[in-house]
């Protein structure tokens, strides 16, 4: 997962946690603010009565024939305000208490959050009752507590964007450095060494670092260039030297019959070492991307080209070949010559370990996933299959039919490997006792060139 | 024709100067960037066979010197084993007129001049009798027999082909074999096809007249002789 995403998410995350958190907190305290809302409104009504009180007398609210008592109640019961002298026991004036209580208005009941305040007016005791009903005060509580959870999950909601637009803005040289330098190299010759633009420390760093340790490997490379290069002067010159030597000597008329042959036996030892070099070497080459990979190849005509420089060899054994590419296959980024050198490796191969007679049968087609897959069966003496995993390791050889069977340096397939490694695509074999072998050879879905990633 | 040899390893350039000799040319030596370049800039040669790696330089830049001088015609064969890719194309491009990797067949250096020449005095024709009445049109890749087309694979064909340039020589399998598959790696000297073809080419061959001037050399190899 994406370091942005991985961000994004715990944001996400975070935020939803804390609306969470909101959604349990909230009620009790907007409900606990409600209640004090309403505490402080009782107060300052008790405090206009008392003001009221102090200025009109009594004689305002107690009448003489009402039982002395006061009672004043809104129309839709929402408060009400009672002043009765207080008959109980003497106590210590004044006090005041608050509580829930339901309470009788006319014909209804309700809920009252109630301020009862015993206090001494002239000379007497009186006992005055505050009301405001809870519907109201939960009103008031639901409202604030909707208020409240909009706030939170708009605030929480604006904060994700946000977070979410900053760290891409901050992590956006770091997405550079993956596309440009991670992704989109695939040899470090190819490495872009220009910085990327970040004003953050660590991606100045780790950019830094990642240019330092591509220069480095640069060099390694074209150090390693360097020797192959060397190498093969050094092996190839003397080499060619005795080939020509060889040559001329079988030219010579005083030569023996006797020495000819002893020539052309160490000529067939001298061709053994050469070809053992150069395929070294072009492993080499391969491996240190010394070949261009910028064609873009049919199967089907590099098939044609190798089955036109081996016909002769089909012929000759009497092998049949069939053919069954539906559809061809294009390989791009590819180099033509390797891969004509990969399929003759294994063409030559399904001829060389194969019965006089026998079938080779090349077919090809597209993977469900995208990419290809191009098997080369023969109808040989199969190979054993503790052999099979080893098939492909450089210099082993196998006697794989008996006496007869060809002899080759254990170097065709490492070969067919290696430019197979080179296109991206996978080399594999089966094989079964006296059936046959089969060979798989499979591209990956269409690679992209690097202008399109 | 006058061939330079540019090589600065002696026993090479030794081997080389013997086998040219043999096949009548004329041949000059220089060993040294210096040298060559010296050879160049005073004679005038048909052919020059160009080592890339030189102790007192490129010889890449011998080719790029004398081809401002236009007094100097040579054709060039550049011979390397420096292996390097770029320096194939490079040398092409500079106008080499051909390119051998070394380790090389003499034999092959030697068609290889000789197609130069072909193509250099633009001989349209090119007919090579052989054997009782056999023709070879090397350009447009007949043999005749008379009015009549002796029919044979693109295979068979080159290697008659080799084989009557080189008259007179015996040429081993190996040889045969690496002229018709050229640079491709084969790691085995599994060399019984030539036999094959060799066998085919004598029984097409003999429908239109004796083969006996194909000769086989027991154990070494085939000799096409006049």
């Amino acid at each position: 997962m994406r370091l942005e995403t991985k961000l994004a998410l715990f944001n996400a995350l975070s935020k939803l946690l804390l609306v969470l958190l909101g959604v349990v907190v909230i009620p009790p305290v907007v409900s606990r603010i409600a209640v004090d809302h309403t505490d402080q409104r009782l107060h300052e009504k008790k405090q206009q009565v008392l003001d009221l009180i102090a200025r009109d007398g009594l004689a305002a609210f107690i009448r003489q024939e009402q039982n002395q008592a006061y009672a004043d109640y809104n129309i839709l019961r929402q408060e009400f305000i009672t002043l009765t002298p207080d008959p109980g026991p003497p106590r210590v004036l004044p006090r005041e208490t608050l509580f829930n209580e339901p309470r009788q208005l006319e014909q209804a009941t309700e809920d009252f959050r109630i301020l009862s305040y015993h206090f001494q007016a002239q000379q007497r005791p009186y006992h005055l009752e505050i009301g405001s009903s809870l519907a109201t005060v939960e009103l008031l509580e639901a409202t604030l507590r909707r208020l409240a959870l909009w706030v939170l999950v708009v605030g929480a909601l604006l904060t994700i964007l946000t977070d979410a637009a900053f760290a891409r803005f901050l992590l956006r040289p770091l997405g550079e450095l993956i596309t440009r330098k991670l992704r989109n190299v695939r040899h470090p010759s190819a490495f872009p060494f220009a910085p990327i633009p970040t004003s953050t420390t660590d991606f100045r760093r780790l950019d830094d670092s990642l240019n330092e340790m591509m220069h480095q490997m640069q060099s390694a490379f074209e150090k390693e260039r360097e020797f192959m290069s060397n190498v093969s002067h050094e092996l190839l010159t003397p080499v060619s030297i005795l080939q020509s030597r060889f040559e001329n000597l079988l030219q010579d008329p005083d030569l023996s019959h006797a020495h000819s042959l002893q020539i052309v036996e160490s000529q067939k030892t001298l061709y053994r070492l050469r070809n053992t070099v150069r395929t070294l070497l072009l492993i080499a080459n391969i491996e240190n991307e010394q070949f261009l990979r910028e064609e873009t190849v049919s199967l089907l005509a590099v098939l044609a080209e190798v089955l036109n420089e081996l016909d002769d060899r089909l012929a000759q054994r009497e092998l049949h070949l069939r053919m069954q590419l539906a559809p061809d296959y294009l390989v791009t980024r590819a180099n033509h010559s390797l891969l004509f050198t990969l399929l003759l490796n294994l063409l030559s191969n399904a001829i060389k370990y194969n019965r006089p007679g026998g079938d080779i049968v090349v077919s090809g087609q597209p993977l469900p996933g995208g990419g290809y897959r191009l098997r080369v069966a023969d109808t040989g003496p199969g190979i054993a299959p503790e052999h099979l995993p080893h098939l492909f390791d450089r210099f082993r050889r196998f006697h794989a039919g008996g006496a007869a069977a060809p002899e080759g340096y254990g170097l065709g397939l490492p070969i067919a490997r290696t430019i197979a490694a080179f296109h991206e695509a996978t080399l594999t074999a089966t094989s079964e006792i006296g059936k046959g072998s089969c060979f798989v050879l499979e591209f990956g879905p269409a690679r992209s060139t690097p202008a399109d990633a | 024709m006058h061939v330079l040899i540019v090589e600065d390893e002696k026993s090479l350039q030794q081997e080389i100067r013997q086998f040219l000799l043999h096949s009548q040319y004329l041949v000059d030596s220089a060993f040294t960037f210096a040298e060559a370049s010296e050879k160049l800039f005073v004679n005038s040669y048909d052919f020059v066979l160009l080592d890339l790696g030189l102790p007192d330089g490129d010889g890449l830049n011998l080719l790029r010197e004398s081809h401002q001088n236009d007094r100097q015609e040579a054709s060039f064969i550049i011979l390397t084993a420096r292996g390097d890719l770029h320096d194939r194309i490079k040398g092409l491009d500079l106008g080499a007129d051909d390119y051998l990797p070394k380790p090389f067949s003499l034999l092959e250096l030697q068609s290889r001049m000789q197609a130069i020449t072909r193509r250099k005095f633009g001989l349209k024709r090119q007919e090579i009798s052989f054997g009782s009445g056999f023709q070879m049109d090397v350009t447009s890749r007949v043999l005749r027999h008379g009015e009549q087309e002796v029919p044979l694979t693109k295979k068979e064909f080159d290697l008659l082909h080799y084989l009557v340039l080189h008259k007179n020589r015996v040429l081993t399998r190996l040889q045969l074999g690496e002229h018709l598959w050229g640079n491709i790696l084969e790691d085995d000297s599994d060399s019984n096809y030539i036999d094959v073809h060799i066998k085919n080419i004598r029984k097409k061959l003999t429908l239109f007249a004796p083969a006996d001037f194909l000769e086989t050399v027991r154990g070494i190899g085939y000799r096409v002789t006049e």
